[in-house]
Formats: C-alpha cells, structure tokens, sequence
C-alpha cells in the first residue's frame, strides 16, 4: 500500500475538530456538548485498537478467498481508481445492510448514537465489528474480482476520510452539480436524522448516486429540520455502555427467543422487529408518519 | 518505547485536550428540563400533551400523550431529552413524594423523580402502564 489515508490524516481531523468547535462558538452554526464530544473520541480511539487487534478476521477471511480470484489485477493508478468506485458500492451496499439487518445493526448502530453531529461525531466508530461477522462478506466480490488486497485497504481507507468532513451542520449546501453526484453534508444529515421522513436513507459513502440509483435517496428540507441520533435515544455518554448497548439488546432477544423462526428473526429482520409486531421499525414508524401527515393535508 | 504505544498515547492526550476545550468552550452540566412535551410532540407523530410532572430537580419529567394515555419518562442527558414509552416491565416504587422508575435498559436503568403528587403518578403507572 503507498500509505494508509486514515493514519495520515489523523492529524488533519484533530485540527478540523478543533476549527469546528471554535467556528460553532462563535457564528452558532451547530452544536457540541462536550460529555458527548469526549465519549465520540473515547469511542474513536477504542475503535481504532479494537480493529488492529480483530484485523486477523479480515485477513485471514481475504487470505482464504483470494485464491479463488477471477484476474490477476496489478497496481496502476487506473485499476485504483476502478477498485476506488467499486468499494464505494460496496459500501452502499454494506451501509444499507447494517440498517437492514438487526445483527449488523447492533454494531453500526454505536455510530448513530449521539444526538448531535458535528466532526466529532464522524470518529464516533463502533468497537464490535469483529461480532458483525456477515460485514466481511460485503468484500469477498472485489477480492474474488482480483484487486491486490493492499489496493482495497488503500481505497477503502480513503473512502474513510471522505466521510470524515460531511459530519457537520456547519456547512449548507453545495451547487446542484456536486450535490446531484457527491455525498455531501446536507445528504449526510439526512442519513443521521430520526424524522420519520428521514429514516434509512442515503447510505452512500463518497458518491451519493448509488441511493438516485436504488431509490434510497431523500432530499434535506428546511421545513423538517433533521433532529439526529436513533428512534430510541441512548440515554449514557459511557463509551463501554454506548459500545455495547445493541449487542446486549440483540442479545436478550436471542435468549428471549421461543422459536428458530424467532430466533432468525431478531437476528436478520430489520432493528425493531418483533414475533408480534408490538415494537416499531423504521418502515412502521414512516408508514404512520405517511398516514398522519395525510390526515392533516386537507382533501381538496 | 514502542511506536504504537507512543501514537496510543499521543492519541489520548489528543482526545484530552479536544475534550477539555470543548468543555471550556460549551460546559460540561447537564441543562434543565425545557419543554418535553415539545419534544415528544416532534417524534411521536399526532402526539398531545396531557398532563405533566416535572420532577423537583427540573431533569426528568412523566408526560402524558392525551391521545391514547400512553405515559412518557423525559430524562435529561447533556442538553438534550432522551424519551421512553412506560411499559407493564417498568417496576414503579414510592418513598414519600420519591417516584423510582426501574427499566429494563441499558443504558437507562433507573429514574428517581421527586413529584408533589408521586402517589397519583405510582398509581397510573401501575395500574394503566
């Protein structure tokens, strides 16, 4: 790999973290609260151990597979820039999936847990990826379609320090153009927001023409102002509670389960799944928002 | 000494300093309780208010949607409000004008709420939850 993007921008997120809070004091575009900016770090800095000791699964999952590759694929800049595309594709597809599915849920989940959002809250990463084990699976095409494993980590690296500078409110909009094809704040705002209107949208990484393309995509209006966090807020800034607090969920469903068919359930339904129904997911919750915001609208 | 453990320690008192800024630029207590039911009414599509308790030190409240009685815990954690629906799992106990609240949560196990009519809310929540 020529360098590892994260590992040299590291310094580069301390600095902007450090401008933002300075910008939002003094304009107010934005907020921070200083409980949550620490355990945001805290959780940060435990994702990043927490990977260097887990990253034998990754490997040894590509090390398995990568026999099996198609081609043959070297490194030119060319074959990176291909390799770069996919990967975002692959994140959409992974993003969406960690939505969708409770068992990935229960370790994205940590990311989405803080009700403000700011660059902060972009290092807010979870620690129990090494539980998410179906995540890995989400690599296996670009492995098997013969990309140098070291050309994944570079690119997938930089698709992490994109992501970095769309958590804030402290940026508007762009021109149409760039909005029309990149993730931006804006799009990214919506992804963080519990308004019903919002919910389990624009999953992308760096190109947000993969939710246009799969109709994931909501547009940020002023009228509905994004609130963010999760439909059921956390209600700690403990970095191990805030960790562990979708595995443990998940977990006491599991046991609680009377049934395999329960059991599969919990465990790959969409979060807030029940046997009967008595809990809300995200599709419930916009379904009763839809019929509420019809029932308002005056027939005409 | 180690190169990873010198980056791990750099890291933390990176993480130190951002926080201790962050502080000193916008506090580190908690706020008082605006207004709940506000907030409930953003969330809860076609939520009402009915009535409300706050608790005595203004950072929990019990608030009541008029639309079909479903009884709310209002917490305050930071500057924001963190909301619970009240279910038949809570276990409610009194000690004078005390109301404790235990959930089975994570990360929200137990609420003390000091309300002048604690006895009237322990009722309700017993009975209606």
């Amino acid at each position: 790999m020529p360098f590892d993007p994260v590992t040299l921008a590291t310094p580069a997120f301390v600095v902007l973290v450090i401008a933002e809070m300075l910008f939002v004091r003094f304009t107010g575009r934005g907020r921070f609260e200083a409980k949550d900016t620490l355990a945001s770090l805290a959780m940060g800095l435990g994702s990043v151990v927490m990977g260097a000791a887990f990253a034998f699964i990754f490997i040894g999952f590509a090390k398995l597979i990568q026999p099996y590759a198609l081609f043959h694929i070297g490194w030119s800049w060319g074959a990176a820039a291909a390799c770069f595309v996919l990967d975002d594709l692959r994140y959409y597809l992974w993003h969406r999936a960690s939505h969708r599915v409770r068992w990935l849920w229960a370790d994205h989940v940590n990311h989405h847990s803080s009700q403000h959002y700011n660059l902060s809250t972009a290092l807010r990463q979870p620690w129990g990826g090494f539980l998410a084990l179906p995540g890995v699976l989400f690599v296996a095409p670009l492995i098997l379609l013969g990309f140098p494993l070291t050309m994944i980590a570079f690119v997938h690296g930089l698709n992490l320090v994109y992501q970095f500078w769309i958590h804030t409110e402290s940026i508007g909009r762009f021109p149409r153009w760039i909005e029309s094809v990149m993730n931006t704040p804006s799009h990214h705002r919506v992804h963080h927001a519990t308004n019903a209107r919002y919910l389990d949208a624009n999953y992308a990484g760096v190109f947000i023409v993969w939710d246009r393309m799969f109709g994931t995509f909501v547009e940020e209006t002023q009228e509905d102002a994004p609130r963010y966090g999760i439909v059921g807020q956390i209600a700690s800034f403990n970095p191990l509670r805030i960790a562990l607090h979708g595995w443990v969920s998940l977990g006491s469903d599991l046991i609680r389960a009377r049934s395999l068919r329960e059991f599969a359930g919990y465990l790959l339904a969409p979060p807030g799944w029940s046997p009967d129904g008595s809990r809300e997911t995200s599709d419930s919750i916009k379904a009763r928002w839809a019929d509420f915001e019809a029932a308002q609208t005056p027939a005409e | 000494m180690n190169a990873q453990l010198l980056q791990l320690l750099f890291s933390l008192v990176a993480v130190a300093a951002m926080a201790g800024l962050c502080a000193a630029l916008f506090g580190w207590r908690d706020a008082t309780m605006p207004d709940a039911g506000a907030a409930l009414g953003r969330d809860i599509p076609g939520f009402r208010p009915g009535r409300i308790a706050v608790s005595g030190d203004a950072k929990s409240a019990l608030i009541e949607n008029a639309r079909d009685g479903a009884i709310y815990l209002a917490v305050m954690r930071g500057g924001d409000v963190v909301t619970r629906r009240l279910s038949r799992e809570v276990r409610v106990s009194r000690a004078g004008e005390r109301l404790t609240l235990d959930l089975r949560d994570f990360t929200l196990k137990r609420t003390r709420l000091d309300l002048a009519d604690a006895a009237a809310w322990e009722t309700r929540l017993k009975g209606s939850a």
